[in-house]
């Protein structure tokens, strides 16, 4: 009797996220269906099995309690386990923006007194349980995604770019929208990944991926205080991808 | 046939090296490009090892011959200076590949008020180049440095005439009045000297306050030449595969002399901007051994925080303390 071998089981899920990752996976589904099988991925399919799961992807931020009973059992039926998207590494705007208000003000303004809403403070996955991967990007570049998925079918950890746009945006030699347009851009501050895209199109990057590692957020606030940029308005640009409130609160902005 | 690469415009400010079938297309005021010439023959990311299953080959890129438009003096230093580094014992092959299917026209230039070439002597064609041309306004002054370069004139020859004694006067003349052009012009020979006395001078808190770590200065600098070594999987319409690829690093990102265990021979930027300016200002122990600063002040142009002023910096270092372009010059 011939046993067939059989294909790494992925599973595709959501947390409290836009769906931006889900989407770009969907897009990219082709491309990897002969070497998978999709064994859960509600956003895409109406039969799912979450059991046994090889490599898990997961979007979107730790943002309700039933979010947290989702993320620790996909990670204890998980061989690997990916963040996918800045909501997913960072929390994204949900966690930083709002990081300024109570969670319990915000669900009053938003769902009235009273609402069985049971909304917390939003976080990372890695706030909860132990993440594999972490691919950040609102939403994610999809030529990562393939890169770390060939890798992990080659048990193999991927190499994920944490330098900042810049190197990217200077590989393509853009003009430096920074020098020659004082656009506000967060390219040396921001992981690259996307291939330096807004820059590419003389738009300032808004940092969409992330912080880059060790970020200069000291001397990337004191560069846009210098062009004429509003201190507040630098730091809600600054936070708004994931740099923390109490991180962007104790900056030292030379001026 | 190969392509013709040159300078073109890419925005207000800024030039690249882009492949150009017109002569219009050529952006012949161009000073610096963004990228200097040394991409093409240490690209970016290039694959150097393939893996398919148990499998591991060199990837060995067949590479076209290809020509380069408009290489100036500095630029030639550079890769003069690249030259030494991959083109010492052991050779690397990938990029000795890429440098031998190049032909290498150099043209003349005159400095702005951040080029230092001069005193980096950097500044005059000395090898490197195949053809080389001095604009003396009406033609060029053609330099030929080799058989091959020989070769090409003779296909071309309804375009030449030999030099005359007033070409000769001309070309002289460009020369001499370039070289009173330079605002920055400092006897580089003490720079590996201040370097060392500067060691613990404050410029390098200061500097390193403001720097963005954001790693502009190493990719634009024609003699930056460290890498890092990736290994990338990737599918193919039937089966995963996987190469590994180099890819160009920057001493200005925190990973860049991170070790096992979470230590740092260099975390933070004051560190990390010292050791830069001591490779290109002072040297290391390697094949270059001088300091590999070619004056072509990209790194200048390129700083969104405006520290990476190198004649500055070397102002302060010997003592004249003014950080002002337009101000005296030592």
């Amino acid at each position: 009797m011939q046993i067939e071998r059989r294909l790494p089981r992925i599973a595709v899920q959501g947390l409290t996220g836009c769906a931006g990752e889900l989407l770009v996976i969907l897009e990219n589904l082709g491309s990897v269906l002969p070497f998978v099988q999709v064994a859960s991925f509600p956003f895409a399919q109406s039969k799912n099995d979450l059991s046994d799961i090889d490599i898990a992807f997961v979007e979107g931020s730790v943002s309700q309690k039933h979010d947290i009973d989702s993320i620790k059992e996909i990670r204890a039926r998980s061989k690997w386990l990916v963040a996918v998207g800045n909501c997913a590494v960072h929390g994204c705007v949900q966690s930083s923006t709002c990081s300024r208000y109570k969670a319990k003000e915000l669900v009053e303004a938003v769902y009235a007194k009273d609402s069985p809403i049971e909304a917390l403070d939003a976080k990372p996955l890695s706030s909860y349980v132990n993440v594999d991967v972490e691919l950040s990007g609102c939403p994610i570049d999809k030529n990562q995604f393939l890169a770390v998925l060939a890798s992990l079918l080659k048990d193999h950890l991927p190499y994920i770019i944490d330098r900042p746009v810049c190197l990217e945006c200077k590989m393509r030699e853009n003009g430096c929208v920074l020098i020659e347009k004082n656009l506000p851009c967060l390219g040396p501050v921001t992981a690259a990944g996307c291939g330096a895209l807004c820059p590419s199109f003389e738009a300032a990057c808004y940092g969409c991926f992330g912080p880059c590692k060790d970020p200069q957020l000291n001397a990337m606030a004191t560069v846009l205080s210098e062009k004429g940029y509003n201190l507040s308005d630098i730091l809600v640009r600054l936070g708004t991808f994931g740099i923390p409130e109490q991180v962007l609160s104790n900056l030292d902005v030379k001026r | 046939m190969g392509s013709v690469y040159a300078p073109v415009r890419v925005s207000d400010q800024s030039f690249a090296f882009r492949s150009v079938r017109d002569e219009a297309e050529i952006a012949f005021e161009a000073l610096r490009t963004i990228l200097p010439p040394k991409k093409f023959f240490y690209p970016a990311k290039e694959t150097i090892l393939e893996c398919d299953g148990d499998e591991v080959k060199e990837h060995i890129e067949v590479v076209e011959p290809f020509a380069v438009f408009g290489v100036h003096p500095c630029d030639l230093a550079g890769l003069n200076a690249l030259d030494k580094i991959f083109l010492s014992t052991p050779q690397d092959s990938h990029y000795q590949r890429r440098r031998r299917a190049a032909f290498i026209i150099g043209l003349s230039c005159l400095p702005d008020k951040h080029c230092f070439c001069k005193a980096m002597k950097a500044d005059a064609p000395g090898k490197g180049y195949d053809l080389f041309l001095t604009d003396l306004e009406d033609k060029y002054f053609v330099q030929v440095n080799n058989q091959e370069a020989f070769e090409f004139i003779l296909s071309c020859k309804e375009f030449m005439h030999l030099a005359s004694d007033q070409d000769n006067q001309g070309y002289k003349k460009f020369w001499n009045d370039r070289d009173s052009m330079f605002e920055h012009n400092f006897d580089s020979a003490q720079l590996p000297n201040l370097m060392d006395l500067g060691w613990d001078h404050p410029l390098w808190q200061e500097l390193g306050e403001r720097c963005l770590s954001c790693g502009n200065c190493t990719p634009v600098c024609p003699t930056c030449y460290c890498f890092d070594m990736t290994d990338v999987a990737m599918f193919n319409s039937e089966k995963v595969e996987a190469e590994r690829q180099r890819v160009w690093d920057s001493c200005q990102f925190s990973g860049f002399a991170a070790v096992a265990g979470g230590e740092n021979f260099r975390p933070g930027p004051v560190d990390r901007l010292k050791f830069w300016y001591r490779h290109k200002l002072h040297g290391f122990e390697d094949p270059i051994e001088i300091p590999s600063c070619v004056g072509c002040g990209r790194c200048t142009v390129s700083c969104p925080s405006g520290i990476d002023d190198l004649p500055g910096v070397i102002r302060i270092l010997a003592g004249r303390p003014q950080l002002n372009l337009e101000g005296e010059i030592a």
